[in-house]
Protein backbone atom coordinates (compact mmCIF):
# COMPACT_ATOMS: atom_id res chain seq x y z
CA UNK A 1 0.00 0.00 0.00
CA UNK A 2 2.47 2.56 0.78
CA UNK A 3 5.14 1.40 -2.29
CA UNK A 4 6.32 4.25 -3.96
CA UNK A 5 5.15 4.61 -7.57
CA UNK A 6 7.64 2.92 -9.70
CA UNK A 7 8.61 5.46 -12.05
CA UNK A 8 10.01 7.20 -9.41
CA UNK A 9 12.77 5.01 -10.31
CA UNK A 10 13.78 6.90 -13.28
CA UNK A 11 11.72 10.24 -13.57
CA UNK A 12 13.16 13.24 -11.64
CA UNK A 13 10.51 14.81 -9.08
CA UNK A 14 9.56 18.06 -8.87
CA UNK A 15 12.39 20.58 -8.86
CA UNK A 16 14.86 17.56 -7.80
CA UNK A 17 18.37 18.12 -9.46
CA UNK A 18 19.35 15.55 -11.75
CA UNK A 19 23.14 16.07 -11.53
CA UNK A 20 24.77 17.32 -7.88
CA UNK A 21 28.33 17.96 -8.00
CA UNK A 22 30.88 16.55 -5.04
CA UNK A 23 34.11 18.08 -4.91
CA UNK A 24 36.96 16.34 -3.43
CA UNK A 25 38.77 18.06 -0.38
CA UNK A 26 41.71 15.17 -0.29
CA UNK A 27 42.23 14.64 -3.77
CA UNK A 28 43.38 17.48 -5.86
CA UNK A 29 41.61 17.98 -9.31
CA UNK A 30 38.78 15.13 -8.48
CA UNK A 31 34.76 15.13 -7.78
CA UNK A 32 31.88 12.50 -7.03
CA UNK A 33 29.22 13.34 -9.01
CA UNK A 34 25.86 11.99 -8.03
CA UNK A 35 23.63 11.75 -11.20
CA UNK A 36 20.12 10.82 -9.83
CA UNK A 37 17.24 8.73 -11.81
CA UNK A 38 20.00 6.77 -13.93
CA UNK A 39 21.89 3.35 -13.84
CA UNK A 40 24.08 1.26 -14.85
CA UNK A 41 23.23 2.42 -18.88
CA UNK A 42 24.58 5.43 -18.36
CA UNK A 43 26.93 5.05 -15.38
CA UNK A 44 29.50 2.06 -17.63
CA UNK A 45 28.76 3.79 -20.34
CA UNK A 46 30.12 7.19 -19.22
CA UNK A 47 33.38 5.36 -17.28
CA UNK A 48 33.99 3.69 -20.06
CA UNK A 49 34.24 7.10 -22.09
CA UNK A 50 35.80 8.91 -19.53
CA UNK A 51 38.69 6.21 -19.19
CA UNK A 52 39.62 6.27 -23.21
CA UNK A 53 40.45 10.17 -22.27
CA UNK A 54 43.61 11.65 -22.30
CA UNK A 55 43.51 14.12 -19.50
CA UNK A 56 41.78 11.16 -17.04
CA UNK A 57 43.46 9.96 -13.98
CA UNK A 58 41.06 7.98 -12.64
CA UNK A 59 36.96 7.20 -13.35
CA UNK A 60 34.81 4.65 -11.70
CA UNK A 61 31.33 4.23 -10.72
CA UNK A 62 29.02 2.73 -8.49
CA UNK A 63 25.32 2.09 -7.59
CA UNK A 64 25.82 2.36 -3.83
CA UNK A 65 22.53 0.77 -3.42
CA UNK A 66 20.04 -1.42 -6.06
CA UNK A 67 16.43 0.04 -4.04
CA UNK A 68 18.09 4.30 -4.78
CA UNK A 69 18.04 4.93 -8.61
CA UNK A 70 20.73 7.05 -8.28
CA UNK A 71 24.73 6.27 -9.25
CA UNK A 72 28.23 7.83 -8.17
CA UNK A 73 30.74 8.68 -10.73
CA UNK A 74 34.50 9.77 -9.51
CA UNK A 75 36.60 11.20 -11.69
CA UNK A 76 39.97 12.21 -11.10
CA UNK A 77 41.81 14.30 -14.05
CA UNK A 78 45.23 15.23 -14.19
CA UNK A 79 44.41 18.77 -13.57
CA UNK A 80 44.56 20.66 -17.05
CA UNK A 81 40.45 20.54 -17.03
CA UNK A 82 37.64 20.08 -13.95
CA UNK A 83 35.93 16.86 -13.54
CA UNK A 84 32.64 18.69 -14.39
CA UNK A 85 34.22 19.80 -17.96
CA UNK A 86 35.91 16.56 -18.80
CA UNK A 87 32.54 14.49 -17.54
CA UNK A 88 30.67 17.06 -19.88
CA UNK A 89 33.26 16.56 -22.71
CA UNK A 90 32.61 12.79 -22.01
CA UNK A 91 28.90 13.15 -22.79
CA UNK A 92 30.06 15.55 -25.86
CA UNK A 93 31.98 12.35 -27.35
CA UNK A 94 29.50 9.91 -27.00
CA UNK A 95 26.30 11.94 -29.15
CA UNK A 96 28.83 12.19 -31.67
CA UNK A 97 29.56 8.13 -31.54
CA UNK A 98 25.68 8.21 -31.57
CA UNK A 99 24.84 10.24 -33.71
CA UNK A 100 27.40 8.90 -36.47
CA UNK A 101 25.77 5.47 -35.56
CA UNK A 102 22.29 6.81 -36.02
CA UNK A 103 23.40 7.91 -39.74
CA UNK A 104 25.28 4.34 -40.48
CA UNK A 105 21.80 2.89 -39.10
CA UNK A 106 19.53 4.90 -41.14
CA UNK A 107 21.77 4.72 -44.41
CA UNK A 108 21.93 0.10 -43.72
CA UNK A 109 18.18 0.37 -42.81
CA UNK A 110 17.05 2.19 -46.21
CA UNK A 111 19.37 -0.55 -47.75
CA UNK A 112 16.91 -3.16 -46.68
CA UNK A 113 14.25 -1.21 -47.29
CA UNK A 114 14.84 -0.84 -51.27
CA UNK A 115 15.83 -4.27 -51.20
CA UNK A 116 12.55 -5.18 -50.41
CA UNK A 117 13.96 -7.92 -47.49
CA UNK A 118 11.22 -6.42 -45.28
CA UNK A 119 8.12 -5.51 -46.58
CA UNK A 120 7.75 -5.90 -42.84
CA UNK A 121 7.94 -2.16 -40.97
CA UNK A 122 5.80 -0.94 -43.38
CA UNK A 123 3.08 -3.47 -43.86
CA UNK A 124 2.30 -4.33 -40.74
CA UNK A 125 -0.56 -2.98 -39.90
CA UNK A 126 -0.84 -0.21 -37.60
CA UNK A 127 2.69 1.10 -38.72
CA UNK A 128 0.75 4.06 -39.72
CA UNK A 129 3.38 5.91 -39.55
CA UNK A 130 6.03 4.29 -41.79
CA UNK A 131 4.07 2.81 -44.54
CA UNK A 132 4.58 2.79 -48.26
CA UNK A 133 7.90 4.84 -48.28
CA UNK A 134 9.65 2.35 -50.88
CA UNK A 135 10.28 4.80 -53.33
CA UNK A 136 11.61 7.77 -51.18
CA UNK A 137 14.23 8.17 -48.94
CA UNK A 138 12.55 6.83 -45.99
CA UNK A 139 14.59 8.83 -43.33
CA UNK A 140 13.88 12.51 -45.54
CA UNK A 141 16.84 13.86 -47.01
CA UNK A 142 17.92 16.15 -44.07
CA UNK A 143 18.04 13.64 -41.05
CA UNK A 144 21.91 13.16 -40.94
CA UNK A 145 24.33 12.87 -37.94
CA UNK A 146 24.47 16.88 -38.14
CA UNK A 147 21.39 16.35 -35.64
CA UNK A 148 23.62 15.23 -32.69
CA UNK A 149 26.29 17.47 -31.15
CA UNK A 150 24.96 20.70 -32.79
CA UNK A 151 21.32 20.79 -30.10
CA UNK A 152 23.51 19.58 -27.42
CA UNK A 153 23.02 22.81 -25.42
CA UNK A 154 19.87 23.42 -27.05
CA UNK A 155 17.87 20.36 -25.50
CA UNK A 156 16.02 21.25 -21.96
CA UNK A 157 15.73 18.60 -18.91
CA UNK A 158 11.75 18.34 -20.21
CA UNK A 159 12.41 18.41 -23.90
CA UNK A 160 10.78 15.46 -25.46
CA UNK A 161 12.22 16.60 -28.64
CA UNK A 162 14.69 13.49 -30.66
CA UNK A 163 18.46 14.89 -31.54
CA UNK A 164 17.93 14.48 -34.61
CA UNK A 165 16.95 17.04 -36.14
CA UNK A 166 15.03 17.73 -39.68
CA UNK A 167 12.50 14.61 -40.58
CA UNK A 168 12.60 11.69 -39.24
CA UNK A 169 11.76 8.76 -40.27
CA UNK A 170 8.46 8.24 -38.86
CA UNK A 171 7.19 11.81 -40.40
CA UNK A 172 6.44 10.73 -43.75
CA UNK B 1 40.81 1.52 -25.69
CA UNK B 2 42.54 4.16 -27.39
CA UNK B 3 42.30 2.66 -30.84
CA UNK B 4 38.79 1.37 -30.87
CA UNK B 5 37.64 5.08 -29.87
CA UNK B 6 39.35 6.69 -32.53
CA UNK B 7 37.84 4.84 -35.00
CA UNK B 8 34.62 5.42 -36.24
CA UNK B 9 31.91 3.04 -35.30
CA UNK B 10 30.26 1.03 -38.14
CA UNK B 11 27.17 -0.98 -38.48
CA UNK B 12 26.11 -3.78 -40.99
CA UNK B 13 22.49 -5.15 -41.08
CA UNK B 14 22.87 -8.94 -41.38
CA UNK B 15 19.22 -9.64 -41.46
CA UNK B 16 16.13 -7.41 -41.05
CA UNK B 17 12.21 -9.45 -41.22
CA UNK B 18 9.15 -8.10 -39.85
CA UNK B 19 9.84 -8.79 -36.23
CA UNK B 20 13.81 -8.57 -35.88
CA UNK B 21 17.36 -7.39 -36.91
CA UNK B 22 20.68 -8.94 -36.52
CA UNK B 23 23.51 -6.78 -37.11
CA UNK B 24 27.42 -6.51 -36.48
CA UNK B 25 28.50 -3.55 -34.55
CA UNK B 26 32.38 -2.44 -34.94
CA UNK B 27 34.51 -0.17 -33.22
CA UNK B 28 32.70 0.80 -29.90
CA UNK B 29 33.56 0.20 -26.57
CA UNK B 30 31.72 -2.98 -24.79
CA UNK B 31 29.95 -0.67 -22.50
CA UNK B 32 28.90 1.23 -25.19
CA UNK B 33 27.33 -1.51 -27.00
CA UNK B 34 26.14 -2.69 -23.52
CA UNK B 35 24.59 0.40 -22.79
CA UNK B 36 22.67 0.49 -26.09
CA UNK B 37 21.42 -3.36 -25.54
CA UNK B 38 20.06 -2.19 -22.59
CA UNK B 39 18.49 1.02 -23.32
CA UNK B 40 16.75 -1.02 -26.24
CA UNK B 41 15.28 -3.29 -23.64
CA UNK B 42 14.26 -1.34 -21.09
CA UNK B 43 13.61 1.90 -21.87
CA UNK B 44 11.60 2.48 -24.77
CA UNK B 45 8.23 3.55 -24.21
CA UNK B 46 5.19 1.64 -25.40
CA UNK B 47 1.63 0.64 -24.56
CA UNK B 48 -0.01 -2.17 -22.82
CA UNK B 49 -2.42 -2.84 -20.52
CA UNK B 50 -2.76 -1.52 -17.22
CA UNK B 51 -5.77 -1.83 -15.81
CA UNK B 52 -8.23 -3.84 -15.71
CA UNK B 53 -12.36 -3.63 -14.61
CA UNK B 54 -14.08 -7.31 -14.80
CA UNK B 55 -17.30 -7.25 -15.06
CA UNK B 56 -17.82 -10.79 -15.64
CA UNK B 57 -15.48 -13.52 -14.96
CA UNK B 58 -17.35 -17.10 -15.20
CA UNK B 59 -14.35 -18.83 -16.68
CA UNK B 60 -12.12 -21.29 -14.54
CA UNK B 61 -9.08 -18.56 -14.32
CA UNK B 62 -9.20 -16.04 -11.51
CA UNK B 63 -9.22 -12.61 -12.46
CA UNK B 64 -5.75 -11.38 -11.88
CA UNK B 65 -4.60 -14.23 -13.71
CA UNK B 66 -6.53 -12.67 -16.82
CA UNK B 67 -5.45 -9.44 -15.30
CA UNK B 68 -2.21 -10.49 -15.76
CA UNK B 69 -2.15 -12.66 -18.85
CA UNK B 70 -4.11 -8.82 -21.03
CA UNK B 71 -0.88 -7.05 -19.32
CA UNK B 72 1.71 -9.18 -21.65
CA UNK B 73 -0.32 -9.04 -24.95
CA UNK B 74 1.62 -6.49 -27.15
CA UNK B 75 -0.17 -3.82 -28.76
CA UNK B 76 0.93 -1.88 -31.90
CA UNK B 77 2.64 1.39 -30.33
CA UNK B 78 4.36 2.68 -32.89
CA UNK B 79 5.17 6.50 -32.50
CA UNK B 80 4.83 6.29 -29.10
CA UNK B 81 6.86 9.20 -27.98
CA UNK B 82 4.70 11.67 -29.57
CA UNK B 83 1.02 9.72 -29.74
CA UNK B 84 0.21 9.57 -26.07
CA UNK B 85 0.85 10.81 -22.68
CA UNK B 86 1.82 9.38 -19.69
CA UNK B 87 -0.66 9.28 -17.20
CA UNK B 88 1.57 11.07 -14.62
CA UNK B 89 2.39 14.15 -16.76
CA UNK B 90 -1.38 14.22 -18.06
CA UNK B 91 -3.75 16.85 -16.76
CA UNK B 92 -6.49 14.75 -16.54
CA UNK B 93 -8.21 13.33 -13.70
CA UNK B 94 -8.99 9.97 -14.42
CA UNK B 95 -8.01 9.20 -17.88
CA UNK B 96 -8.51 10.47 -21.08
CA UNK B 97 -7.91 9.73 -24.70
CA UNK B 98 -4.29 11.86 -24.64
CA UNK B 99 -3.03 9.06 -22.10
CA UNK B 100 -5.08 6.03 -22.07
CA UNK B 101 -6.81 3.83 -24.54
CA UNK B 102 -9.64 1.27 -23.40
CA UNK B 103 -10.38 -2.03 -24.64
CA UNK B 104 -13.45 -4.09 -24.12
CA UNK B 105 -13.23 -7.70 -24.34
CA UNK B 106 -16.31 -10.03 -24.29
CA UNK B 107 -17.08 -13.48 -24.81
CA UNK B 108 -19.20 -16.05 -23.98
CA UNK B 109 -19.70 -19.71 -25.34
CA UNK B 110 -23.10 -21.23 -26.22
CA UNK B 111 -22.39 -24.46 -28.08
CA UNK B 112 -20.74 -27.73 -26.84
CA UNK B 113 -16.94 -26.49 -27.71
CA UNK B 114 -14.31 -25.47 -26.21
CA UNK B 115 -13.66 -21.74 -27.36
CA UNK B 116 -10.53 -19.78 -27.57
CA UNK B 117 -10.98 -16.28 -26.00
CA UNK B 118 -7.56 -15.11 -27.83
CA UNK B 119 -6.60 -10.72 -28.54
CA UNK B 120 -8.41 -11.03 -31.65
CA UNK B 121 -11.52 -10.67 -29.11
CA UNK B 122 -10.09 -7.20 -27.76
CA UNK B 123 -12.03 -4.35 -29.59
CA UNK B 124 -10.95 -0.63 -28.88
CA UNK B 125 -13.42 1.10 -27.56
CA UNK B 126 -13.94 4.96 -28.95
CA UNK B 127 -13.45 7.09 -25.88
CA UNK B 128 -17.07 8.51 -24.96
CA UNK B 129 -17.72 11.90 -26.65
CA UNK B 130 -19.71 13.72 -23.28
CA UNK B 131 -16.32 13.16 -21.82
CA UNK B 132 -15.60 17.08 -21.24
CA UNK B 133 -12.11 17.11 -23.71
CA UNK B 134 -10.05 18.90 -21.19
CA UNK B 135 -8.70 22.77 -22.03
CA UNK B 136 -5.39 21.38 -22.98
CA UNK B 137 -6.10 19.54 -26.13
CA UNK B 138 -2.84 18.13 -27.20
CA UNK B 139 -1.92 16.78 -30.76
CA UNK B 140 -1.53 13.41 -29.40
CA UNK B 141 -4.53 12.29 -31.49
CA UNK B 142 -3.19 12.78 -34.89
CA UNK B 143 -0.01 11.51 -34.61
CA UNK B 144 -1.32 7.85 -34.12
CA UNK B 145 -1.43 4.99 -36.53
CA UNK B 146 -4.79 3.40 -37.96
CA UNK B 147 -4.25 1.09 -35.30
CA UNK B 148 -2.18 2.59 -32.58
CA UNK B 149 -3.47 0.40 -29.62
CA UNK B 150 -4.86 -2.72 -31.14
CA UNK B 151 -3.39 -6.10 -30.32
CA UNK B 152 -0.43 -6.99 -32.27
CA UNK B 153 -1.40 -9.49 -35.53
CA UNK B 154 -5.25 -9.09 -35.18
CA UNK B 155 -7.38 -9.39 -37.72
CA UNK B 156 -4.06 -10.61 -39.80
CA UNK B 157 -5.16 -14.13 -40.95
CA UNK B 158 -1.51 -14.95 -40.78
CA UNK B 159 -0.71 -14.45 -37.52
CA UNK B 160 -1.50 -16.41 -34.21
CA UNK B 161 -3.49 -14.81 -31.73
CA UNK B 162 -2.22 -14.62 -27.88
CA UNK B 163 -4.55 -17.40 -26.14
CA UNK B 164 -6.09 -15.73 -23.22
CA UNK B 165 -8.22 -18.34 -21.91
CA UNK B 166 -10.50 -20.92 -22.88
CA UNK B 167 -13.81 -21.18 -22.08
CA UNK B 168 -17.33 -23.88 -22.28
CA UNK B 169 -20.56 -23.93 -22.77
CA UNK B 170 -22.22 -21.14 -20.56
CA UNK B 171 -18.78 -19.67 -18.87
CA UNK B 172 -18.42 -15.65 -20.04
CA UNK B 173 -15.63 -13.08 -20.13
CA UNK B 174 -16.57 -9.48 -19.78
CA UNK B 175 -13.56 -6.98 -18.79
CA UNK B 176 -12.52 -3.76 -19.61
CA UNK B 177 -8.94 -2.46 -19.88
CA UNK B 178 -7.28 0.40 -19.71
CA UNK B 179 -3.84 0.75 -21.32
CA UNK B 180 -1.39 3.16 -20.36
CA UNK B 181 1.93 4.25 -22.02
CA UNK B 182 5.02 2.66 -19.67
CA UNK B 183 8.72 1.32 -20.11
CA UNK B 184 10.23 -1.49 -19.33
CA UNK B 185 11.50 -0.39 -16.04
CA UNK B 186 8.21 -0.32 -14.82
CA UNK B 187 7.04 -3.57 -15.69
CA UNK B 188 8.76 -5.97 -18.28
CA UNK B 189 5.03 -5.82 -19.94
CA UNK B 190 6.42 -2.49 -21.81
CA UNK B 191 9.30 -3.44 -23.12
CA UNK B 192 9.32 -4.02 -27.02
CA UNK B 193 11.93 -6.40 -27.09
CA UNK B 194 10.92 -10.21 -26.82
CA UNK B 195 14.70 -11.13 -27.09
CA UNK B 196 17.80 -8.91 -27.39
CA UNK B 197 21.08 -11.71 -28.22
CA UNK B 198 24.41 -10.01 -27.82
CA UNK B 199 27.26 -11.99 -28.27
CA UNK B 200 31.87 -11.11 -29.04
CA UNK B 201 34.51 -12.97 -28.93
CA UNK B 202 33.09 -16.51 -30.16
CA UNK B 203 36.46 -18.27 -30.00
CA UNK B 204 37.09 -16.54 -26.77
CA UNK B 205 40.20 -15.17 -27.40
CA UNK B 206 39.66 -12.54 -24.49
CA UNK B 207 38.98 -14.81 -21.83
CA UNK B 208 35.85 -13.48 -20.21
CA UNK B 209 34.26 -16.56 -19.65
CA UNK B 210 35.94 -20.07 -18.99
CA UNK B 211 34.23 -23.37 -20.46
CA UNK B 212 33.35 -26.31 -17.67
CA UNK B 213 34.18 -29.06 -19.83
CA UNK B 214 34.20 -32.92 -18.87
CA UNK B 215 37.09 -34.20 -20.93
CA UNK B 216 37.61 -31.62 -24.64
CA UNK B 217 36.82 -27.95 -24.44
CA UNK B 218 36.39 -27.93 -28.47
CA UNK B 219 34.36 -30.81 -28.54
CA UNK B 220 31.49 -29.92 -25.53
CA UNK B 221 31.13 -25.88 -26.96
CA UNK B 222 30.90 -26.34 -30.44
CA UNK B 223 31.21 -22.56 -32.08
CA UNK B 224 28.25 -20.29 -33.22
CA UNK B 225 27.58 -19.32 -36.45
CA UNK B 226 28.90 -16.17 -35.28
CA UNK B 227 32.60 -17.71 -35.54
CA UNK B 228 32.40 -17.76 -38.95
CA UNK B 229 32.62 -13.63 -38.98
CA UNK B 230 36.23 -13.59 -36.87
CA UNK B 231 39.44 -15.71 -37.83
CA UNK B 232 40.20 -18.34 -35.04
CA UNK B 233 43.29 -18.12 -32.69
CA UNK B 234 46.43 -20.04 -33.52
CA UNK B 235 47.05 -22.94 -30.82
CA UNK B 236 50.53 -21.25 -30.20
CA UNK B 237 48.98 -17.94 -29.93
CA UNK B 238 49.78 -16.07 -26.39
CA UNK B 239 47.09 -14.84 -24.90
CA UNK B 240 46.95 -10.60 -25.06
CA UNK B 241 45.71 -9.55 -21.93
CA UNK B 242 45.49 -6.22 -23.44
CA UNK B 243 43.09 -6.87 -26.11
CA UNK B 244 39.55 -5.41 -25.96
CA UNK B 245 35.92 -6.69 -27.69
CA UNK B 246 35.65 -4.41 -31.03
CA UNK B 247 32.83 -6.12 -32.81
CA UNK B 248 29.75 -7.02 -31.49
CA UNK B 249 26.79 -9.30 -32.89
CA UNK B 250 23.09 -8.36 -31.99
CA UNK B 251 20.15 -9.67 -32.67
CA UNK B 252 16.89 -7.45 -31.76
CA UNK B 253 13.68 -9.54 -31.76
CA UNK B 254 10.47 -7.51 -30.85
CA UNK B 255 7.31 -8.40 -30.13
CA UNK B 256 5.51 -6.37 -32.77
CA UNK B 257 4.77 -3.61 -30.83
CA UNK B 258 7.40 -1.51 -32.47
CA UNK B 259 9.22 -2.76 -35.54
CA UNK B 260 12.77 -3.56 -35.07
CA UNK B 261 14.09 -0.36 -37.22
CA UNK B 262 12.28 1.82 -34.60
CA UNK B 263 13.49 -0.09 -31.46
CA UNK B 264 17.05 0.72 -33.03
CA UNK B 265 16.41 4.07 -34.21
CA UNK B 266 14.30 4.96 -30.74
CA UNK B 267 16.66 3.28 -28.45
CA UNK B 268 19.96 5.60 -30.00
CA UNK B 269 17.71 8.41 -29.80
CA UNK B 270 17.15 7.69 -26.39
CA UNK B 271 20.34 7.41 -25.03
CA UNK B 272 21.66 10.37 -26.52
CA UNK B 273 18.78 12.26 -24.88
CA UNK B 274 19.92 10.64 -21.55
CA UNK B 275 23.34 12.26 -22.26
CA UNK B 276 22.01 15.76 -23.36
CA UNK B 277 20.06 15.72 -19.90
CA UNK B 278 23.21 15.35 -18.55
CA UNK B 279 24.84 17.78 -20.22
CA UNK B 280 22.05 20.06 -19.41
CA UNK B 281 22.22 18.97 -15.90
CA UNK B 282 26.00 19.89 -15.40
CA UNK B 283 25.38 23.29 -16.73
CA UNK B 284 22.39 24.10 -15.26
CA UNK B 285 23.46 23.25 -11.54
CA UNK B 286 25.80 25.90 -10.65
CA UNK B 287 23.34 28.22 -12.16
CA UNK B 288 20.04 27.28 -10.31
CA UNK B 289 22.03 27.30 -7.03
CA UNK B 290 22.96 30.99 -7.82
CA UNK B 291 19.82 32.16 -8.55
CA UNK B 292 18.69 30.29 -5.48
CA UNK B 293 21.23 32.26 -2.90
CA UNK B 294 20.07 35.65 -4.98
CA UNK B 295 16.29 34.62 -4.28
CA UNK B 296 17.49 34.30 -0.60
CA UNK B 297 15.98 30.83 -0.48
CA UNK B 298 18.71 29.20 1.24
CA UNK B 299 20.60 25.92 0.65
CA UNK B 300 17.36 23.64 1.29
CA UNK B 301 14.64 25.24 -0.83
CA UNK B 302 11.52 23.64 -0.37
CA UNK B 303 11.03 22.93 -3.45
CA UNK B 304 7.64 21.86 -3.85
CA UNK B 305 5.68 25.16 -2.06
CA UNK B 306 8.06 27.21 -3.09
CA UNK B 307 7.14 29.86 -6.23
CA UNK B 308 11.01 30.55 -6.69
CA UNK B 309 11.52 26.66 -7.80
CA UNK B 310 12.39 26.87 -11.49
CA UNK B 311 9.60 25.49 -13.87
CA UNK B 312 6.48 24.61 -11.70
CA UNK B 313 5.16 22.32 -14.29
CA UNK B 314 0.91 22.72 -14.37
CA UNK B 315 1.22 19.22 -13.29
CA UNK B 316 -2.17 18.40 -11.16
CA UNK B 317 -1.49 16.68 -7.50
CA UNK B 318 -0.63 13.40 -9.35
CA UNK B 319 -1.29 11.61 -6.19
CA UNK B 320 -5.00 11.81 -6.87
CA UNK B 321 -4.44 8.94 -9.45
CA UNK B 322 -1.57 7.40 -9.79
CA UNK B 323 -0.78 6.41 -5.88
CA UNK B 324 -3.66 3.19 -5.96
CA UNK B 325 -4.77 3.53 -9.28
CA UNK B 326 -6.66 0.37 -8.62
CA UNK B 327 -9.12 1.72 -5.94
CA UNK B 328 -9.36 4.71 -7.81
CA UNK B 329 -11.17 2.81 -10.44
CA UNK B 330 -12.67 0.76 -8.28
CA UNK B 331 -14.38 3.91 -6.70
CA UNK B 332 -15.78 4.91 -10.10
CA UNK B 333 -17.34 2.07 -10.81
CA UNK B 334 -19.06 0.23 -7.49
CA UNK B 335 -19.96 -2.94 -7.94
CA UNK B 336 -17.33 -4.26 -10.29
CA UNK B 337 -14.16 -6.17 -8.78
CA UNK B 338 -11.22 -4.23 -10.23
CA UNK B 339 -8.17 -5.59 -10.60
CA UNK B 340 -4.62 -3.60 -11.27
CA UNK B 341 -2.24 -5.90 -12.83
CA UNK B 342 0.55 -3.37 -12.02
CA UNK B 343 1.96 -5.09 -9.54
CA UNK B 344 2.17 -8.71 -11.41
CA UNK B 345 5.37 -10.60 -12.10
CA UNK B 346 7.81 -8.51 -11.50
CA UNK B 347 10.06 -7.28 -8.36
CA UNK B 348 9.00 -3.90 -6.89
CA UNK B 349 12.26 -2.34 -8.42
CA UNK B 350 13.64 -1.91 -12.15
CA UNK B 351 15.36 -5.13 -10.58
CA UNK B 352 16.61 -7.16 -13.29
CA UNK B 353 17.82 -4.40 -15.27
CA UNK B 354 19.15 -2.14 -12.92
CA UNK B 355 19.73 -3.76 -9.54
CA UNK B 356 22.95 -4.16 -8.19
CA UNK B 357 22.82 -8.01 -8.25
CA UNK B 358 23.71 -7.58 -11.95
CA UNK B 359 26.31 -5.24 -12.25
CA UNK B 360 28.44 -8.25 -13.05
CA UNK B 361 26.81 -8.41 -16.29
CA UNK B 362 26.54 -5.10 -17.07
CA UNK B 363 30.09 -3.90 -16.07
CA UNK B 364 32.26 -6.68 -16.86
CA UNK B 365 35.23 -4.41 -15.46
CA UNK B 366 37.48 -5.39 -12.08
CA UNK B 367 35.99 -3.83 -9.21
CA UNK B 368 37.76 -2.49 -6.18
CA UNK B 369 36.38 -0.91 -2.68
CA UNK B 370 33.31 -1.59 -4.63
CA UNK B 371 33.98 0.69 -8.05
CA UNK B 372 33.52 0.00 -11.49
CA UNK B 373 37.28 1.13 -12.67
Amino acid sequence: MNAPNRYELYVLEDGEKPVEVIEDTKIPNAATIKILKQDHTLGNMLRAQLLAMPQILFAGYKVPHPLHPYFLIKIQTDGTITPQALLDQACEKLIGTLSSLEAKFKREFSYKDVEGAVGAASAAPGAGGPAGHLDVDPYGAGASAGGGAGGGQGAGAGGSGGWSQGRDYLDL
Amino acid sequence: MQATTELEPTVRIRELTKDKVNFVLENVDLAFANSFRRVMMADLPTVAIDMVEIEVNTTVLPDEYIAHRLGMIPLLSSNCDEAIRYTRDCTCLAGCPFCSITLMLHVSCNDNNTMDVTSNHLEVLPFPEDQDIQADPGEELSKRGEYFGHPVGKNDPNAEPVLICKIRKGQELKVKCTVKKGIAKEHAKWSPCSAVAFEYDPYNKLRHTSYWYETDVRQEWPLGDNAKEEEAPRDDEPFDYLAKPTKFYLDVETDGSLSPQEVVMKGLAELQQKLANLIYGLKQGPELENQQQANGTGAEPSWNISSTAPAPAPIPPTSAWSGGASSQWGNTSPGQRSTSNAGWGASPQAGAWSSGATAGWSSPGQQSNGWNV
